[in-house]
């Protein structure tokens, strides 16, 4: 149960966003009651909807006075129970934080406020040849804040990296209310790298207000090939021969049979082959004049590697379609599933093969659907296990399969999370990589930022271990 | 030996501490410390600072020596401890384009090692290719290459680190995407070694690509070559690097052409690609490349940009948005003063022209009192006015009595609140470095 918004607290709140941003009724805080992982349901006490920097620091100076613990929130797309918020956690979110403050292009940065969508700051950029690199999978829907608390990845960070390499400052808001700035392009000043370590803190350290980021100029040219494979290790042998070539491709996706059978059974159908047991998207970018030479390199990998069919997209809308599959994969399998675990493991990419193996195995012990449909170019798996919350008995097997892919991954020289973030979902799963010293690192320099413990508690870090055997 | 070398060498062995003579050339800014310790493992490390936690004295880390000169004074150098000994290469898998070694390797056995794969560690930071990997890590500086590929925090994948109160933190890991708990890496990458002793380090390497190519623009003048620098870094192509260089009085260019300033744009591209990219920059720039050089003489100007820091006395970082880099060469005359016109080659400027990042090199001082005095208000005066602008200034190295009065570092703001804990949580004793970095 959520405790009530007291009439003084939620005056105090309306007082600084005005009336229509407290959300405190019971109906309109469901739509809060979980993010992008639905596994986990918890209603907030109350929502704040702050529109600056300013009401940003004011609202947090009015929650701490009262000690109460903050959840910073996006547009909810994350995959992990990051913004799950308790009953007596108040969520602070972004939503109407969604301006361009000011986009120099000339410099290739813009700075925005953090609710705004990442796909919208490439539109805004794209009329001076110019975007935004990092592009998760829900880029149309989820917010560049989001994306600086899950130091978000995406199909392109296999060239181009994850967020963390492209947000150059940030003003940000702790829980005493007080307004920092960390770095900021075009000055290098010396001292602790605040921002690296602030960008995939999930929301644990404080709330960032103002982003700055650096934009590329947009790639000249674009391809885009579709391989498919009878087998999914050959598609996993076709990924390490293009990286052993010496090649770098925007982007290796791979997506699996389970996966292409859902995608094509839904109205998302992309024309794959129902019968093929892997498909591999692979999209070069660059000097137009150096494109040709690297397709066709690849293409020679992927028949030497086993593929029965490899289709190039001529043309900007054939390239969407072979695309397509890929983008709308998780879409596909929310229609043939009630419910959807997806983990998000790392391996090593010469790893790829034997994980998928395992992973296979795990899902035939425990009798689940698990579709893959993953990075190939950066190892960076998502098992899809696909269940009915309402059956108990099977919600505890994917729990034990989500463990044992984990495991798998970790034992493969991989981590538990490529890109999702821990959240809630997986900080019981954190003494997998790391030792109780690093833990205590982490909840250390946490403490720094948010001495009190009140921002986003009970994500990221499990429970410090029990002193004197007193329960923790 | 003297008691605290001999306190050491009991503890680890003689063979691994030196003193007296042997402790010159590891000075910190000038000061020699009493031991020096090369530790052959994460455990000695930990014995070390768990020693000097005892009797108080203060440590620290470095790998070869090249930059300890280099940083704000600290408070106390007691103890050197040089990763030097741990060198060793411990996984490098060619496929998963990932190289692990100890902190002490050196970044040029590093590249024999990853050529043979045709792989590359693409990063050129200052100080040559003796440097080593945890130096570079710890000191965290980029060079040109910033531009293509980021900057050592972006291709760091994982690191071992002892910590001040001896703990032995294993951060990151192998794999390119990881996002399981706060990235610490991030902290201890330009930490100057005030949170711990690197002792390992996972770096992403990069395929060999089939054409390096650098093309060098000439300009009459320092300003129209700061013109030119500023033009080309916004070429709509994503460049390995565009430098300005002007090299000091009297001196021949990179190219071992005439002195005047170069501009030097790396292309890194399949041969196709590195043609049209060629096109496209000399468009730009209204005039083809005076000299084109390709592959080994492409990386060898490149390294000559690394190696210019070499022989001078006061290296100075200045920087402002990069379409700003004309004024920031501009003010780069308020320096001219400080070096003796008459002896060694004055003043040399490299600019990293798509970050707005200038180095000053400055040869031929004559050091007096009245010299530093003067130094000192000019560098305040100057960053001053980069900070007014949204810049910063940062002495990189140079004499200890002047960088003491400047201060290496410029202002944190309202950030510096955190550092202080930042270092609390990793070294509670502040027995490494105090002082090093701003607080």
């Amino acid at each position: 149960m959520s405790e009530s918004l007291t009439k003084k607290l939620g005056n105090r709140l309306r007082g600084v966003v005005g009336d229509a941003w407290v959300i405190a009724d019971a109906d309109r805080l469901l739509a809060y009651e979980s993010d992008g992982l639905t596994a986990y349901r918890r209603t907030p006490r109350a929502v704040v909807l702050p529109q600056n920097t300013d009401e940003v620091s004011r609202v947090m100076g009015i929650l701490s006075q009262e000690g109460v613990a903050v959840v910073p929130r996006g547009a909810g797309t994350g995959l992990s129970g990051g913004a799950l918020a308790d009953g007596d956690a108040v969520v602070v979110g972004t939503a109407r934080m969604t301006d361009m403050l000011k986009l120099d292009p000339e410099n290739r940065l813009a700075r925005v406020q953090p609710g705004m969508i990442n796909a919208n700051l490439t539109a805004v950029a794209e009329p001076y040849g110019l975007y935004y690199a990092p592009d998760p999978s829900s880029q149309s829907a989820c917010t560049l804040g989001g994306n600086v608390a899950e130091n978000s990845g995406g199909p392109h960070c296999l060239k181009y990296g994850v967020t963390s390499r492209y947000v150059t400052g940030l003003t940000v808001v702790t829980y005493d209310g007080s307004i920092v700035e960390l770095g900021g392009f075009g000055r290098e000043p010396g001292g602790y790298d605040l921002l690296g370590v602030f960008v995939g803190s999930e929301g644990c350290f404080g709330i960032a207000t103002e982003i700055e980021v650096r934009l590329l100029p947009r790639p000249e040219g674009v391809s885009t090939l579709l391989a498919i494979f009878d087998r999914l290790s050959d598609a996993g042998s076709a990924v390490t021969e293009i990286m052993a070539e010496g090649l770098l491709p925007a982007a290796l996706e791979i997506i699996d049979g389970a996966t292409i059978r859902a995608v094509e059974a839904s109205v998302f159908a992309a024309g794959y082959p129902t019968d093929a047991e892997a498909a591999l998207v692979i999209e070069f970018d660059g000097i137009e004049a150096g494109l040709a030479a690297d397709v066709e390199r690849a293409v020679i990998q992927c028949r030497e590697a086993g593929a029965r069919e490899v289709r190039t997209a001529a043309s900007a809308e054939e390239r969407l379609a072979l695309w397509r599959g890929r983008k709308k994969a998780f879409g596909a399998m929310g229609q043939i599933g009630n419910d959807l675990m997806v983990q998000d493991g790392t391996v090593p990419r010469s790893k790829l093969t034997e994980v998928l193996r395992r992973i296979g195995e795990i899902g035939a012990r425990h009798e689940l659907l698990i579709a893959n449909v993953f990075h190939a170019g950066d190892g960076n798996l998502h098992p899809n296990i696909l269940f009915d919350r309402s059956d108990a008995e099977e919600l505890s097997r994917v729990e034990l399969a989500s463990t044992e892919i984990m495991a798998v991954c970790v034992e493969a020289g991989g981590t538990i999370t490529g890109e999702h973030g821990v959240g809630v979902d997986k900080r019981r799963y954190m003494s997998l990589v790391h030792s109780p010293d690093d833990l205590d690192a982490m909840r250390r320099i946490k403490a720094v930022f948010d001495p009190l413990g009140c921002m986003n508690p009970g994500k990221v870090l499990p429970d410090p271990p029990a002193v004197d055997g007193a329960a923790s | 030996m003297n008691p605290l070398a001999g306190l050491l060498s009991e503890r680890l062995s003689e063979a691994q501490v030196v003193d007296g003579f042997e402790a010159e050339r590891w000075a910190v800014c000038g000061r020699v410390p009493q031991a020096v310790v090369f530790p052959e493992s994460e455990e000695q490390v930990a014995e070390i600072f768990s020693v000097s936690r005892e009797e108080g004295w203060s440590c620290v880390p470095g790998g070869r020596g090249s930059w300890l000169n280099g940083g704000q004074p600290p408070q106390g150098v007691d103890v050197v401890v040089s990763a030097e000994r741990m060198n060793n290469v411990t996984a490098y898998e060619p496929a998963d384009l990932f190289i692990e070694a100890q902190a002490g390797a050196e970044l040029e056995a590093m590249e024999r090692r990853t050529s043979e794969c045709r792989q590359w560690l693409a990063l050129d930071p200052p100080g040559g290719e003796r440097g080593t990997l945890g130096a570079m890590l710890a000191v965290g500086t980029a060079g040109p290459l910033q531009a293509g590929f980021g900057s050592p925090r972006d291709q760091v994948l994982g690191a071992t680190l002892v910590t001040g109160d001896g703990r032995v933190l294993g951060l990151g890991g192998r794999v390119v995407k990881n996002v399981a708990g706060f990235d610490l890496l991030k902290l201890i990458t330009g930490s100057w070694g005030t949170l711990g002793m690197i002792t390992s380090v996972t770096m992403r390497l990069h395929p060999v690509v089939a054409m390096d190519r650098s093309l060098l623009f000439k300009s009459g003048d320092v300003a129209s070559g700061a013109a030119l620098a500023c033009r080309l870094a916004q070429t709509p192509l994503q460049l390995a690097a565009v430098e300005l260089l002007v090299p000091g009085d009297g001196e021949s260019g990179a190219s071992g052409g005439a002195s005047s300033p170069l501009v030097a744009v790396r292309i890194l591209e399949s041969v196709d690609a590195a043609d049209e990219a060629e096109r496209v920059v000399s468009e730009r720039a209204g005039m083809p490349p005076f000299q084109r050089l390709d592959e080994e003489k492409s990386a060898a100007i490149f390294a000559n940009v690394r190696a210019m820091e070499d022989g001078a006395e006061l290296v100075l970082r200045l920087s402002l948005l990069p379409s700003r880099l004309p004024e920031l060469v501009e003010m780069t005359s308020r320096l001219s003063g400080l070096h003796d016109p008459t002896a060694g080659w004055g003043m040399r400027l490299a600019a990293h022209a798509p970050t707005g990042v200038l180095r000053v090199m400055i040869a031929g001082m004559d050091r007096s009192d009245e010299w530093v005095d003067r130094a000192t208000s000019v560098l305040v005066d100057l960053r001053r006015s980069l900070e007014a602008e949204g810049g910063s200034l940062v002495v990189s190295q140079g004499p200890p009595e002047l960088v003491g009065a400047v201060g290496a570092w410029g202002e944190s703001g309202s950030s510096a609140l955190f550092s202080a804990g930042i270092q609390a949580a990793f070294d509670p004793a502040s027995i490494l470095a105090p002082g090093r970095l701003a607080q």
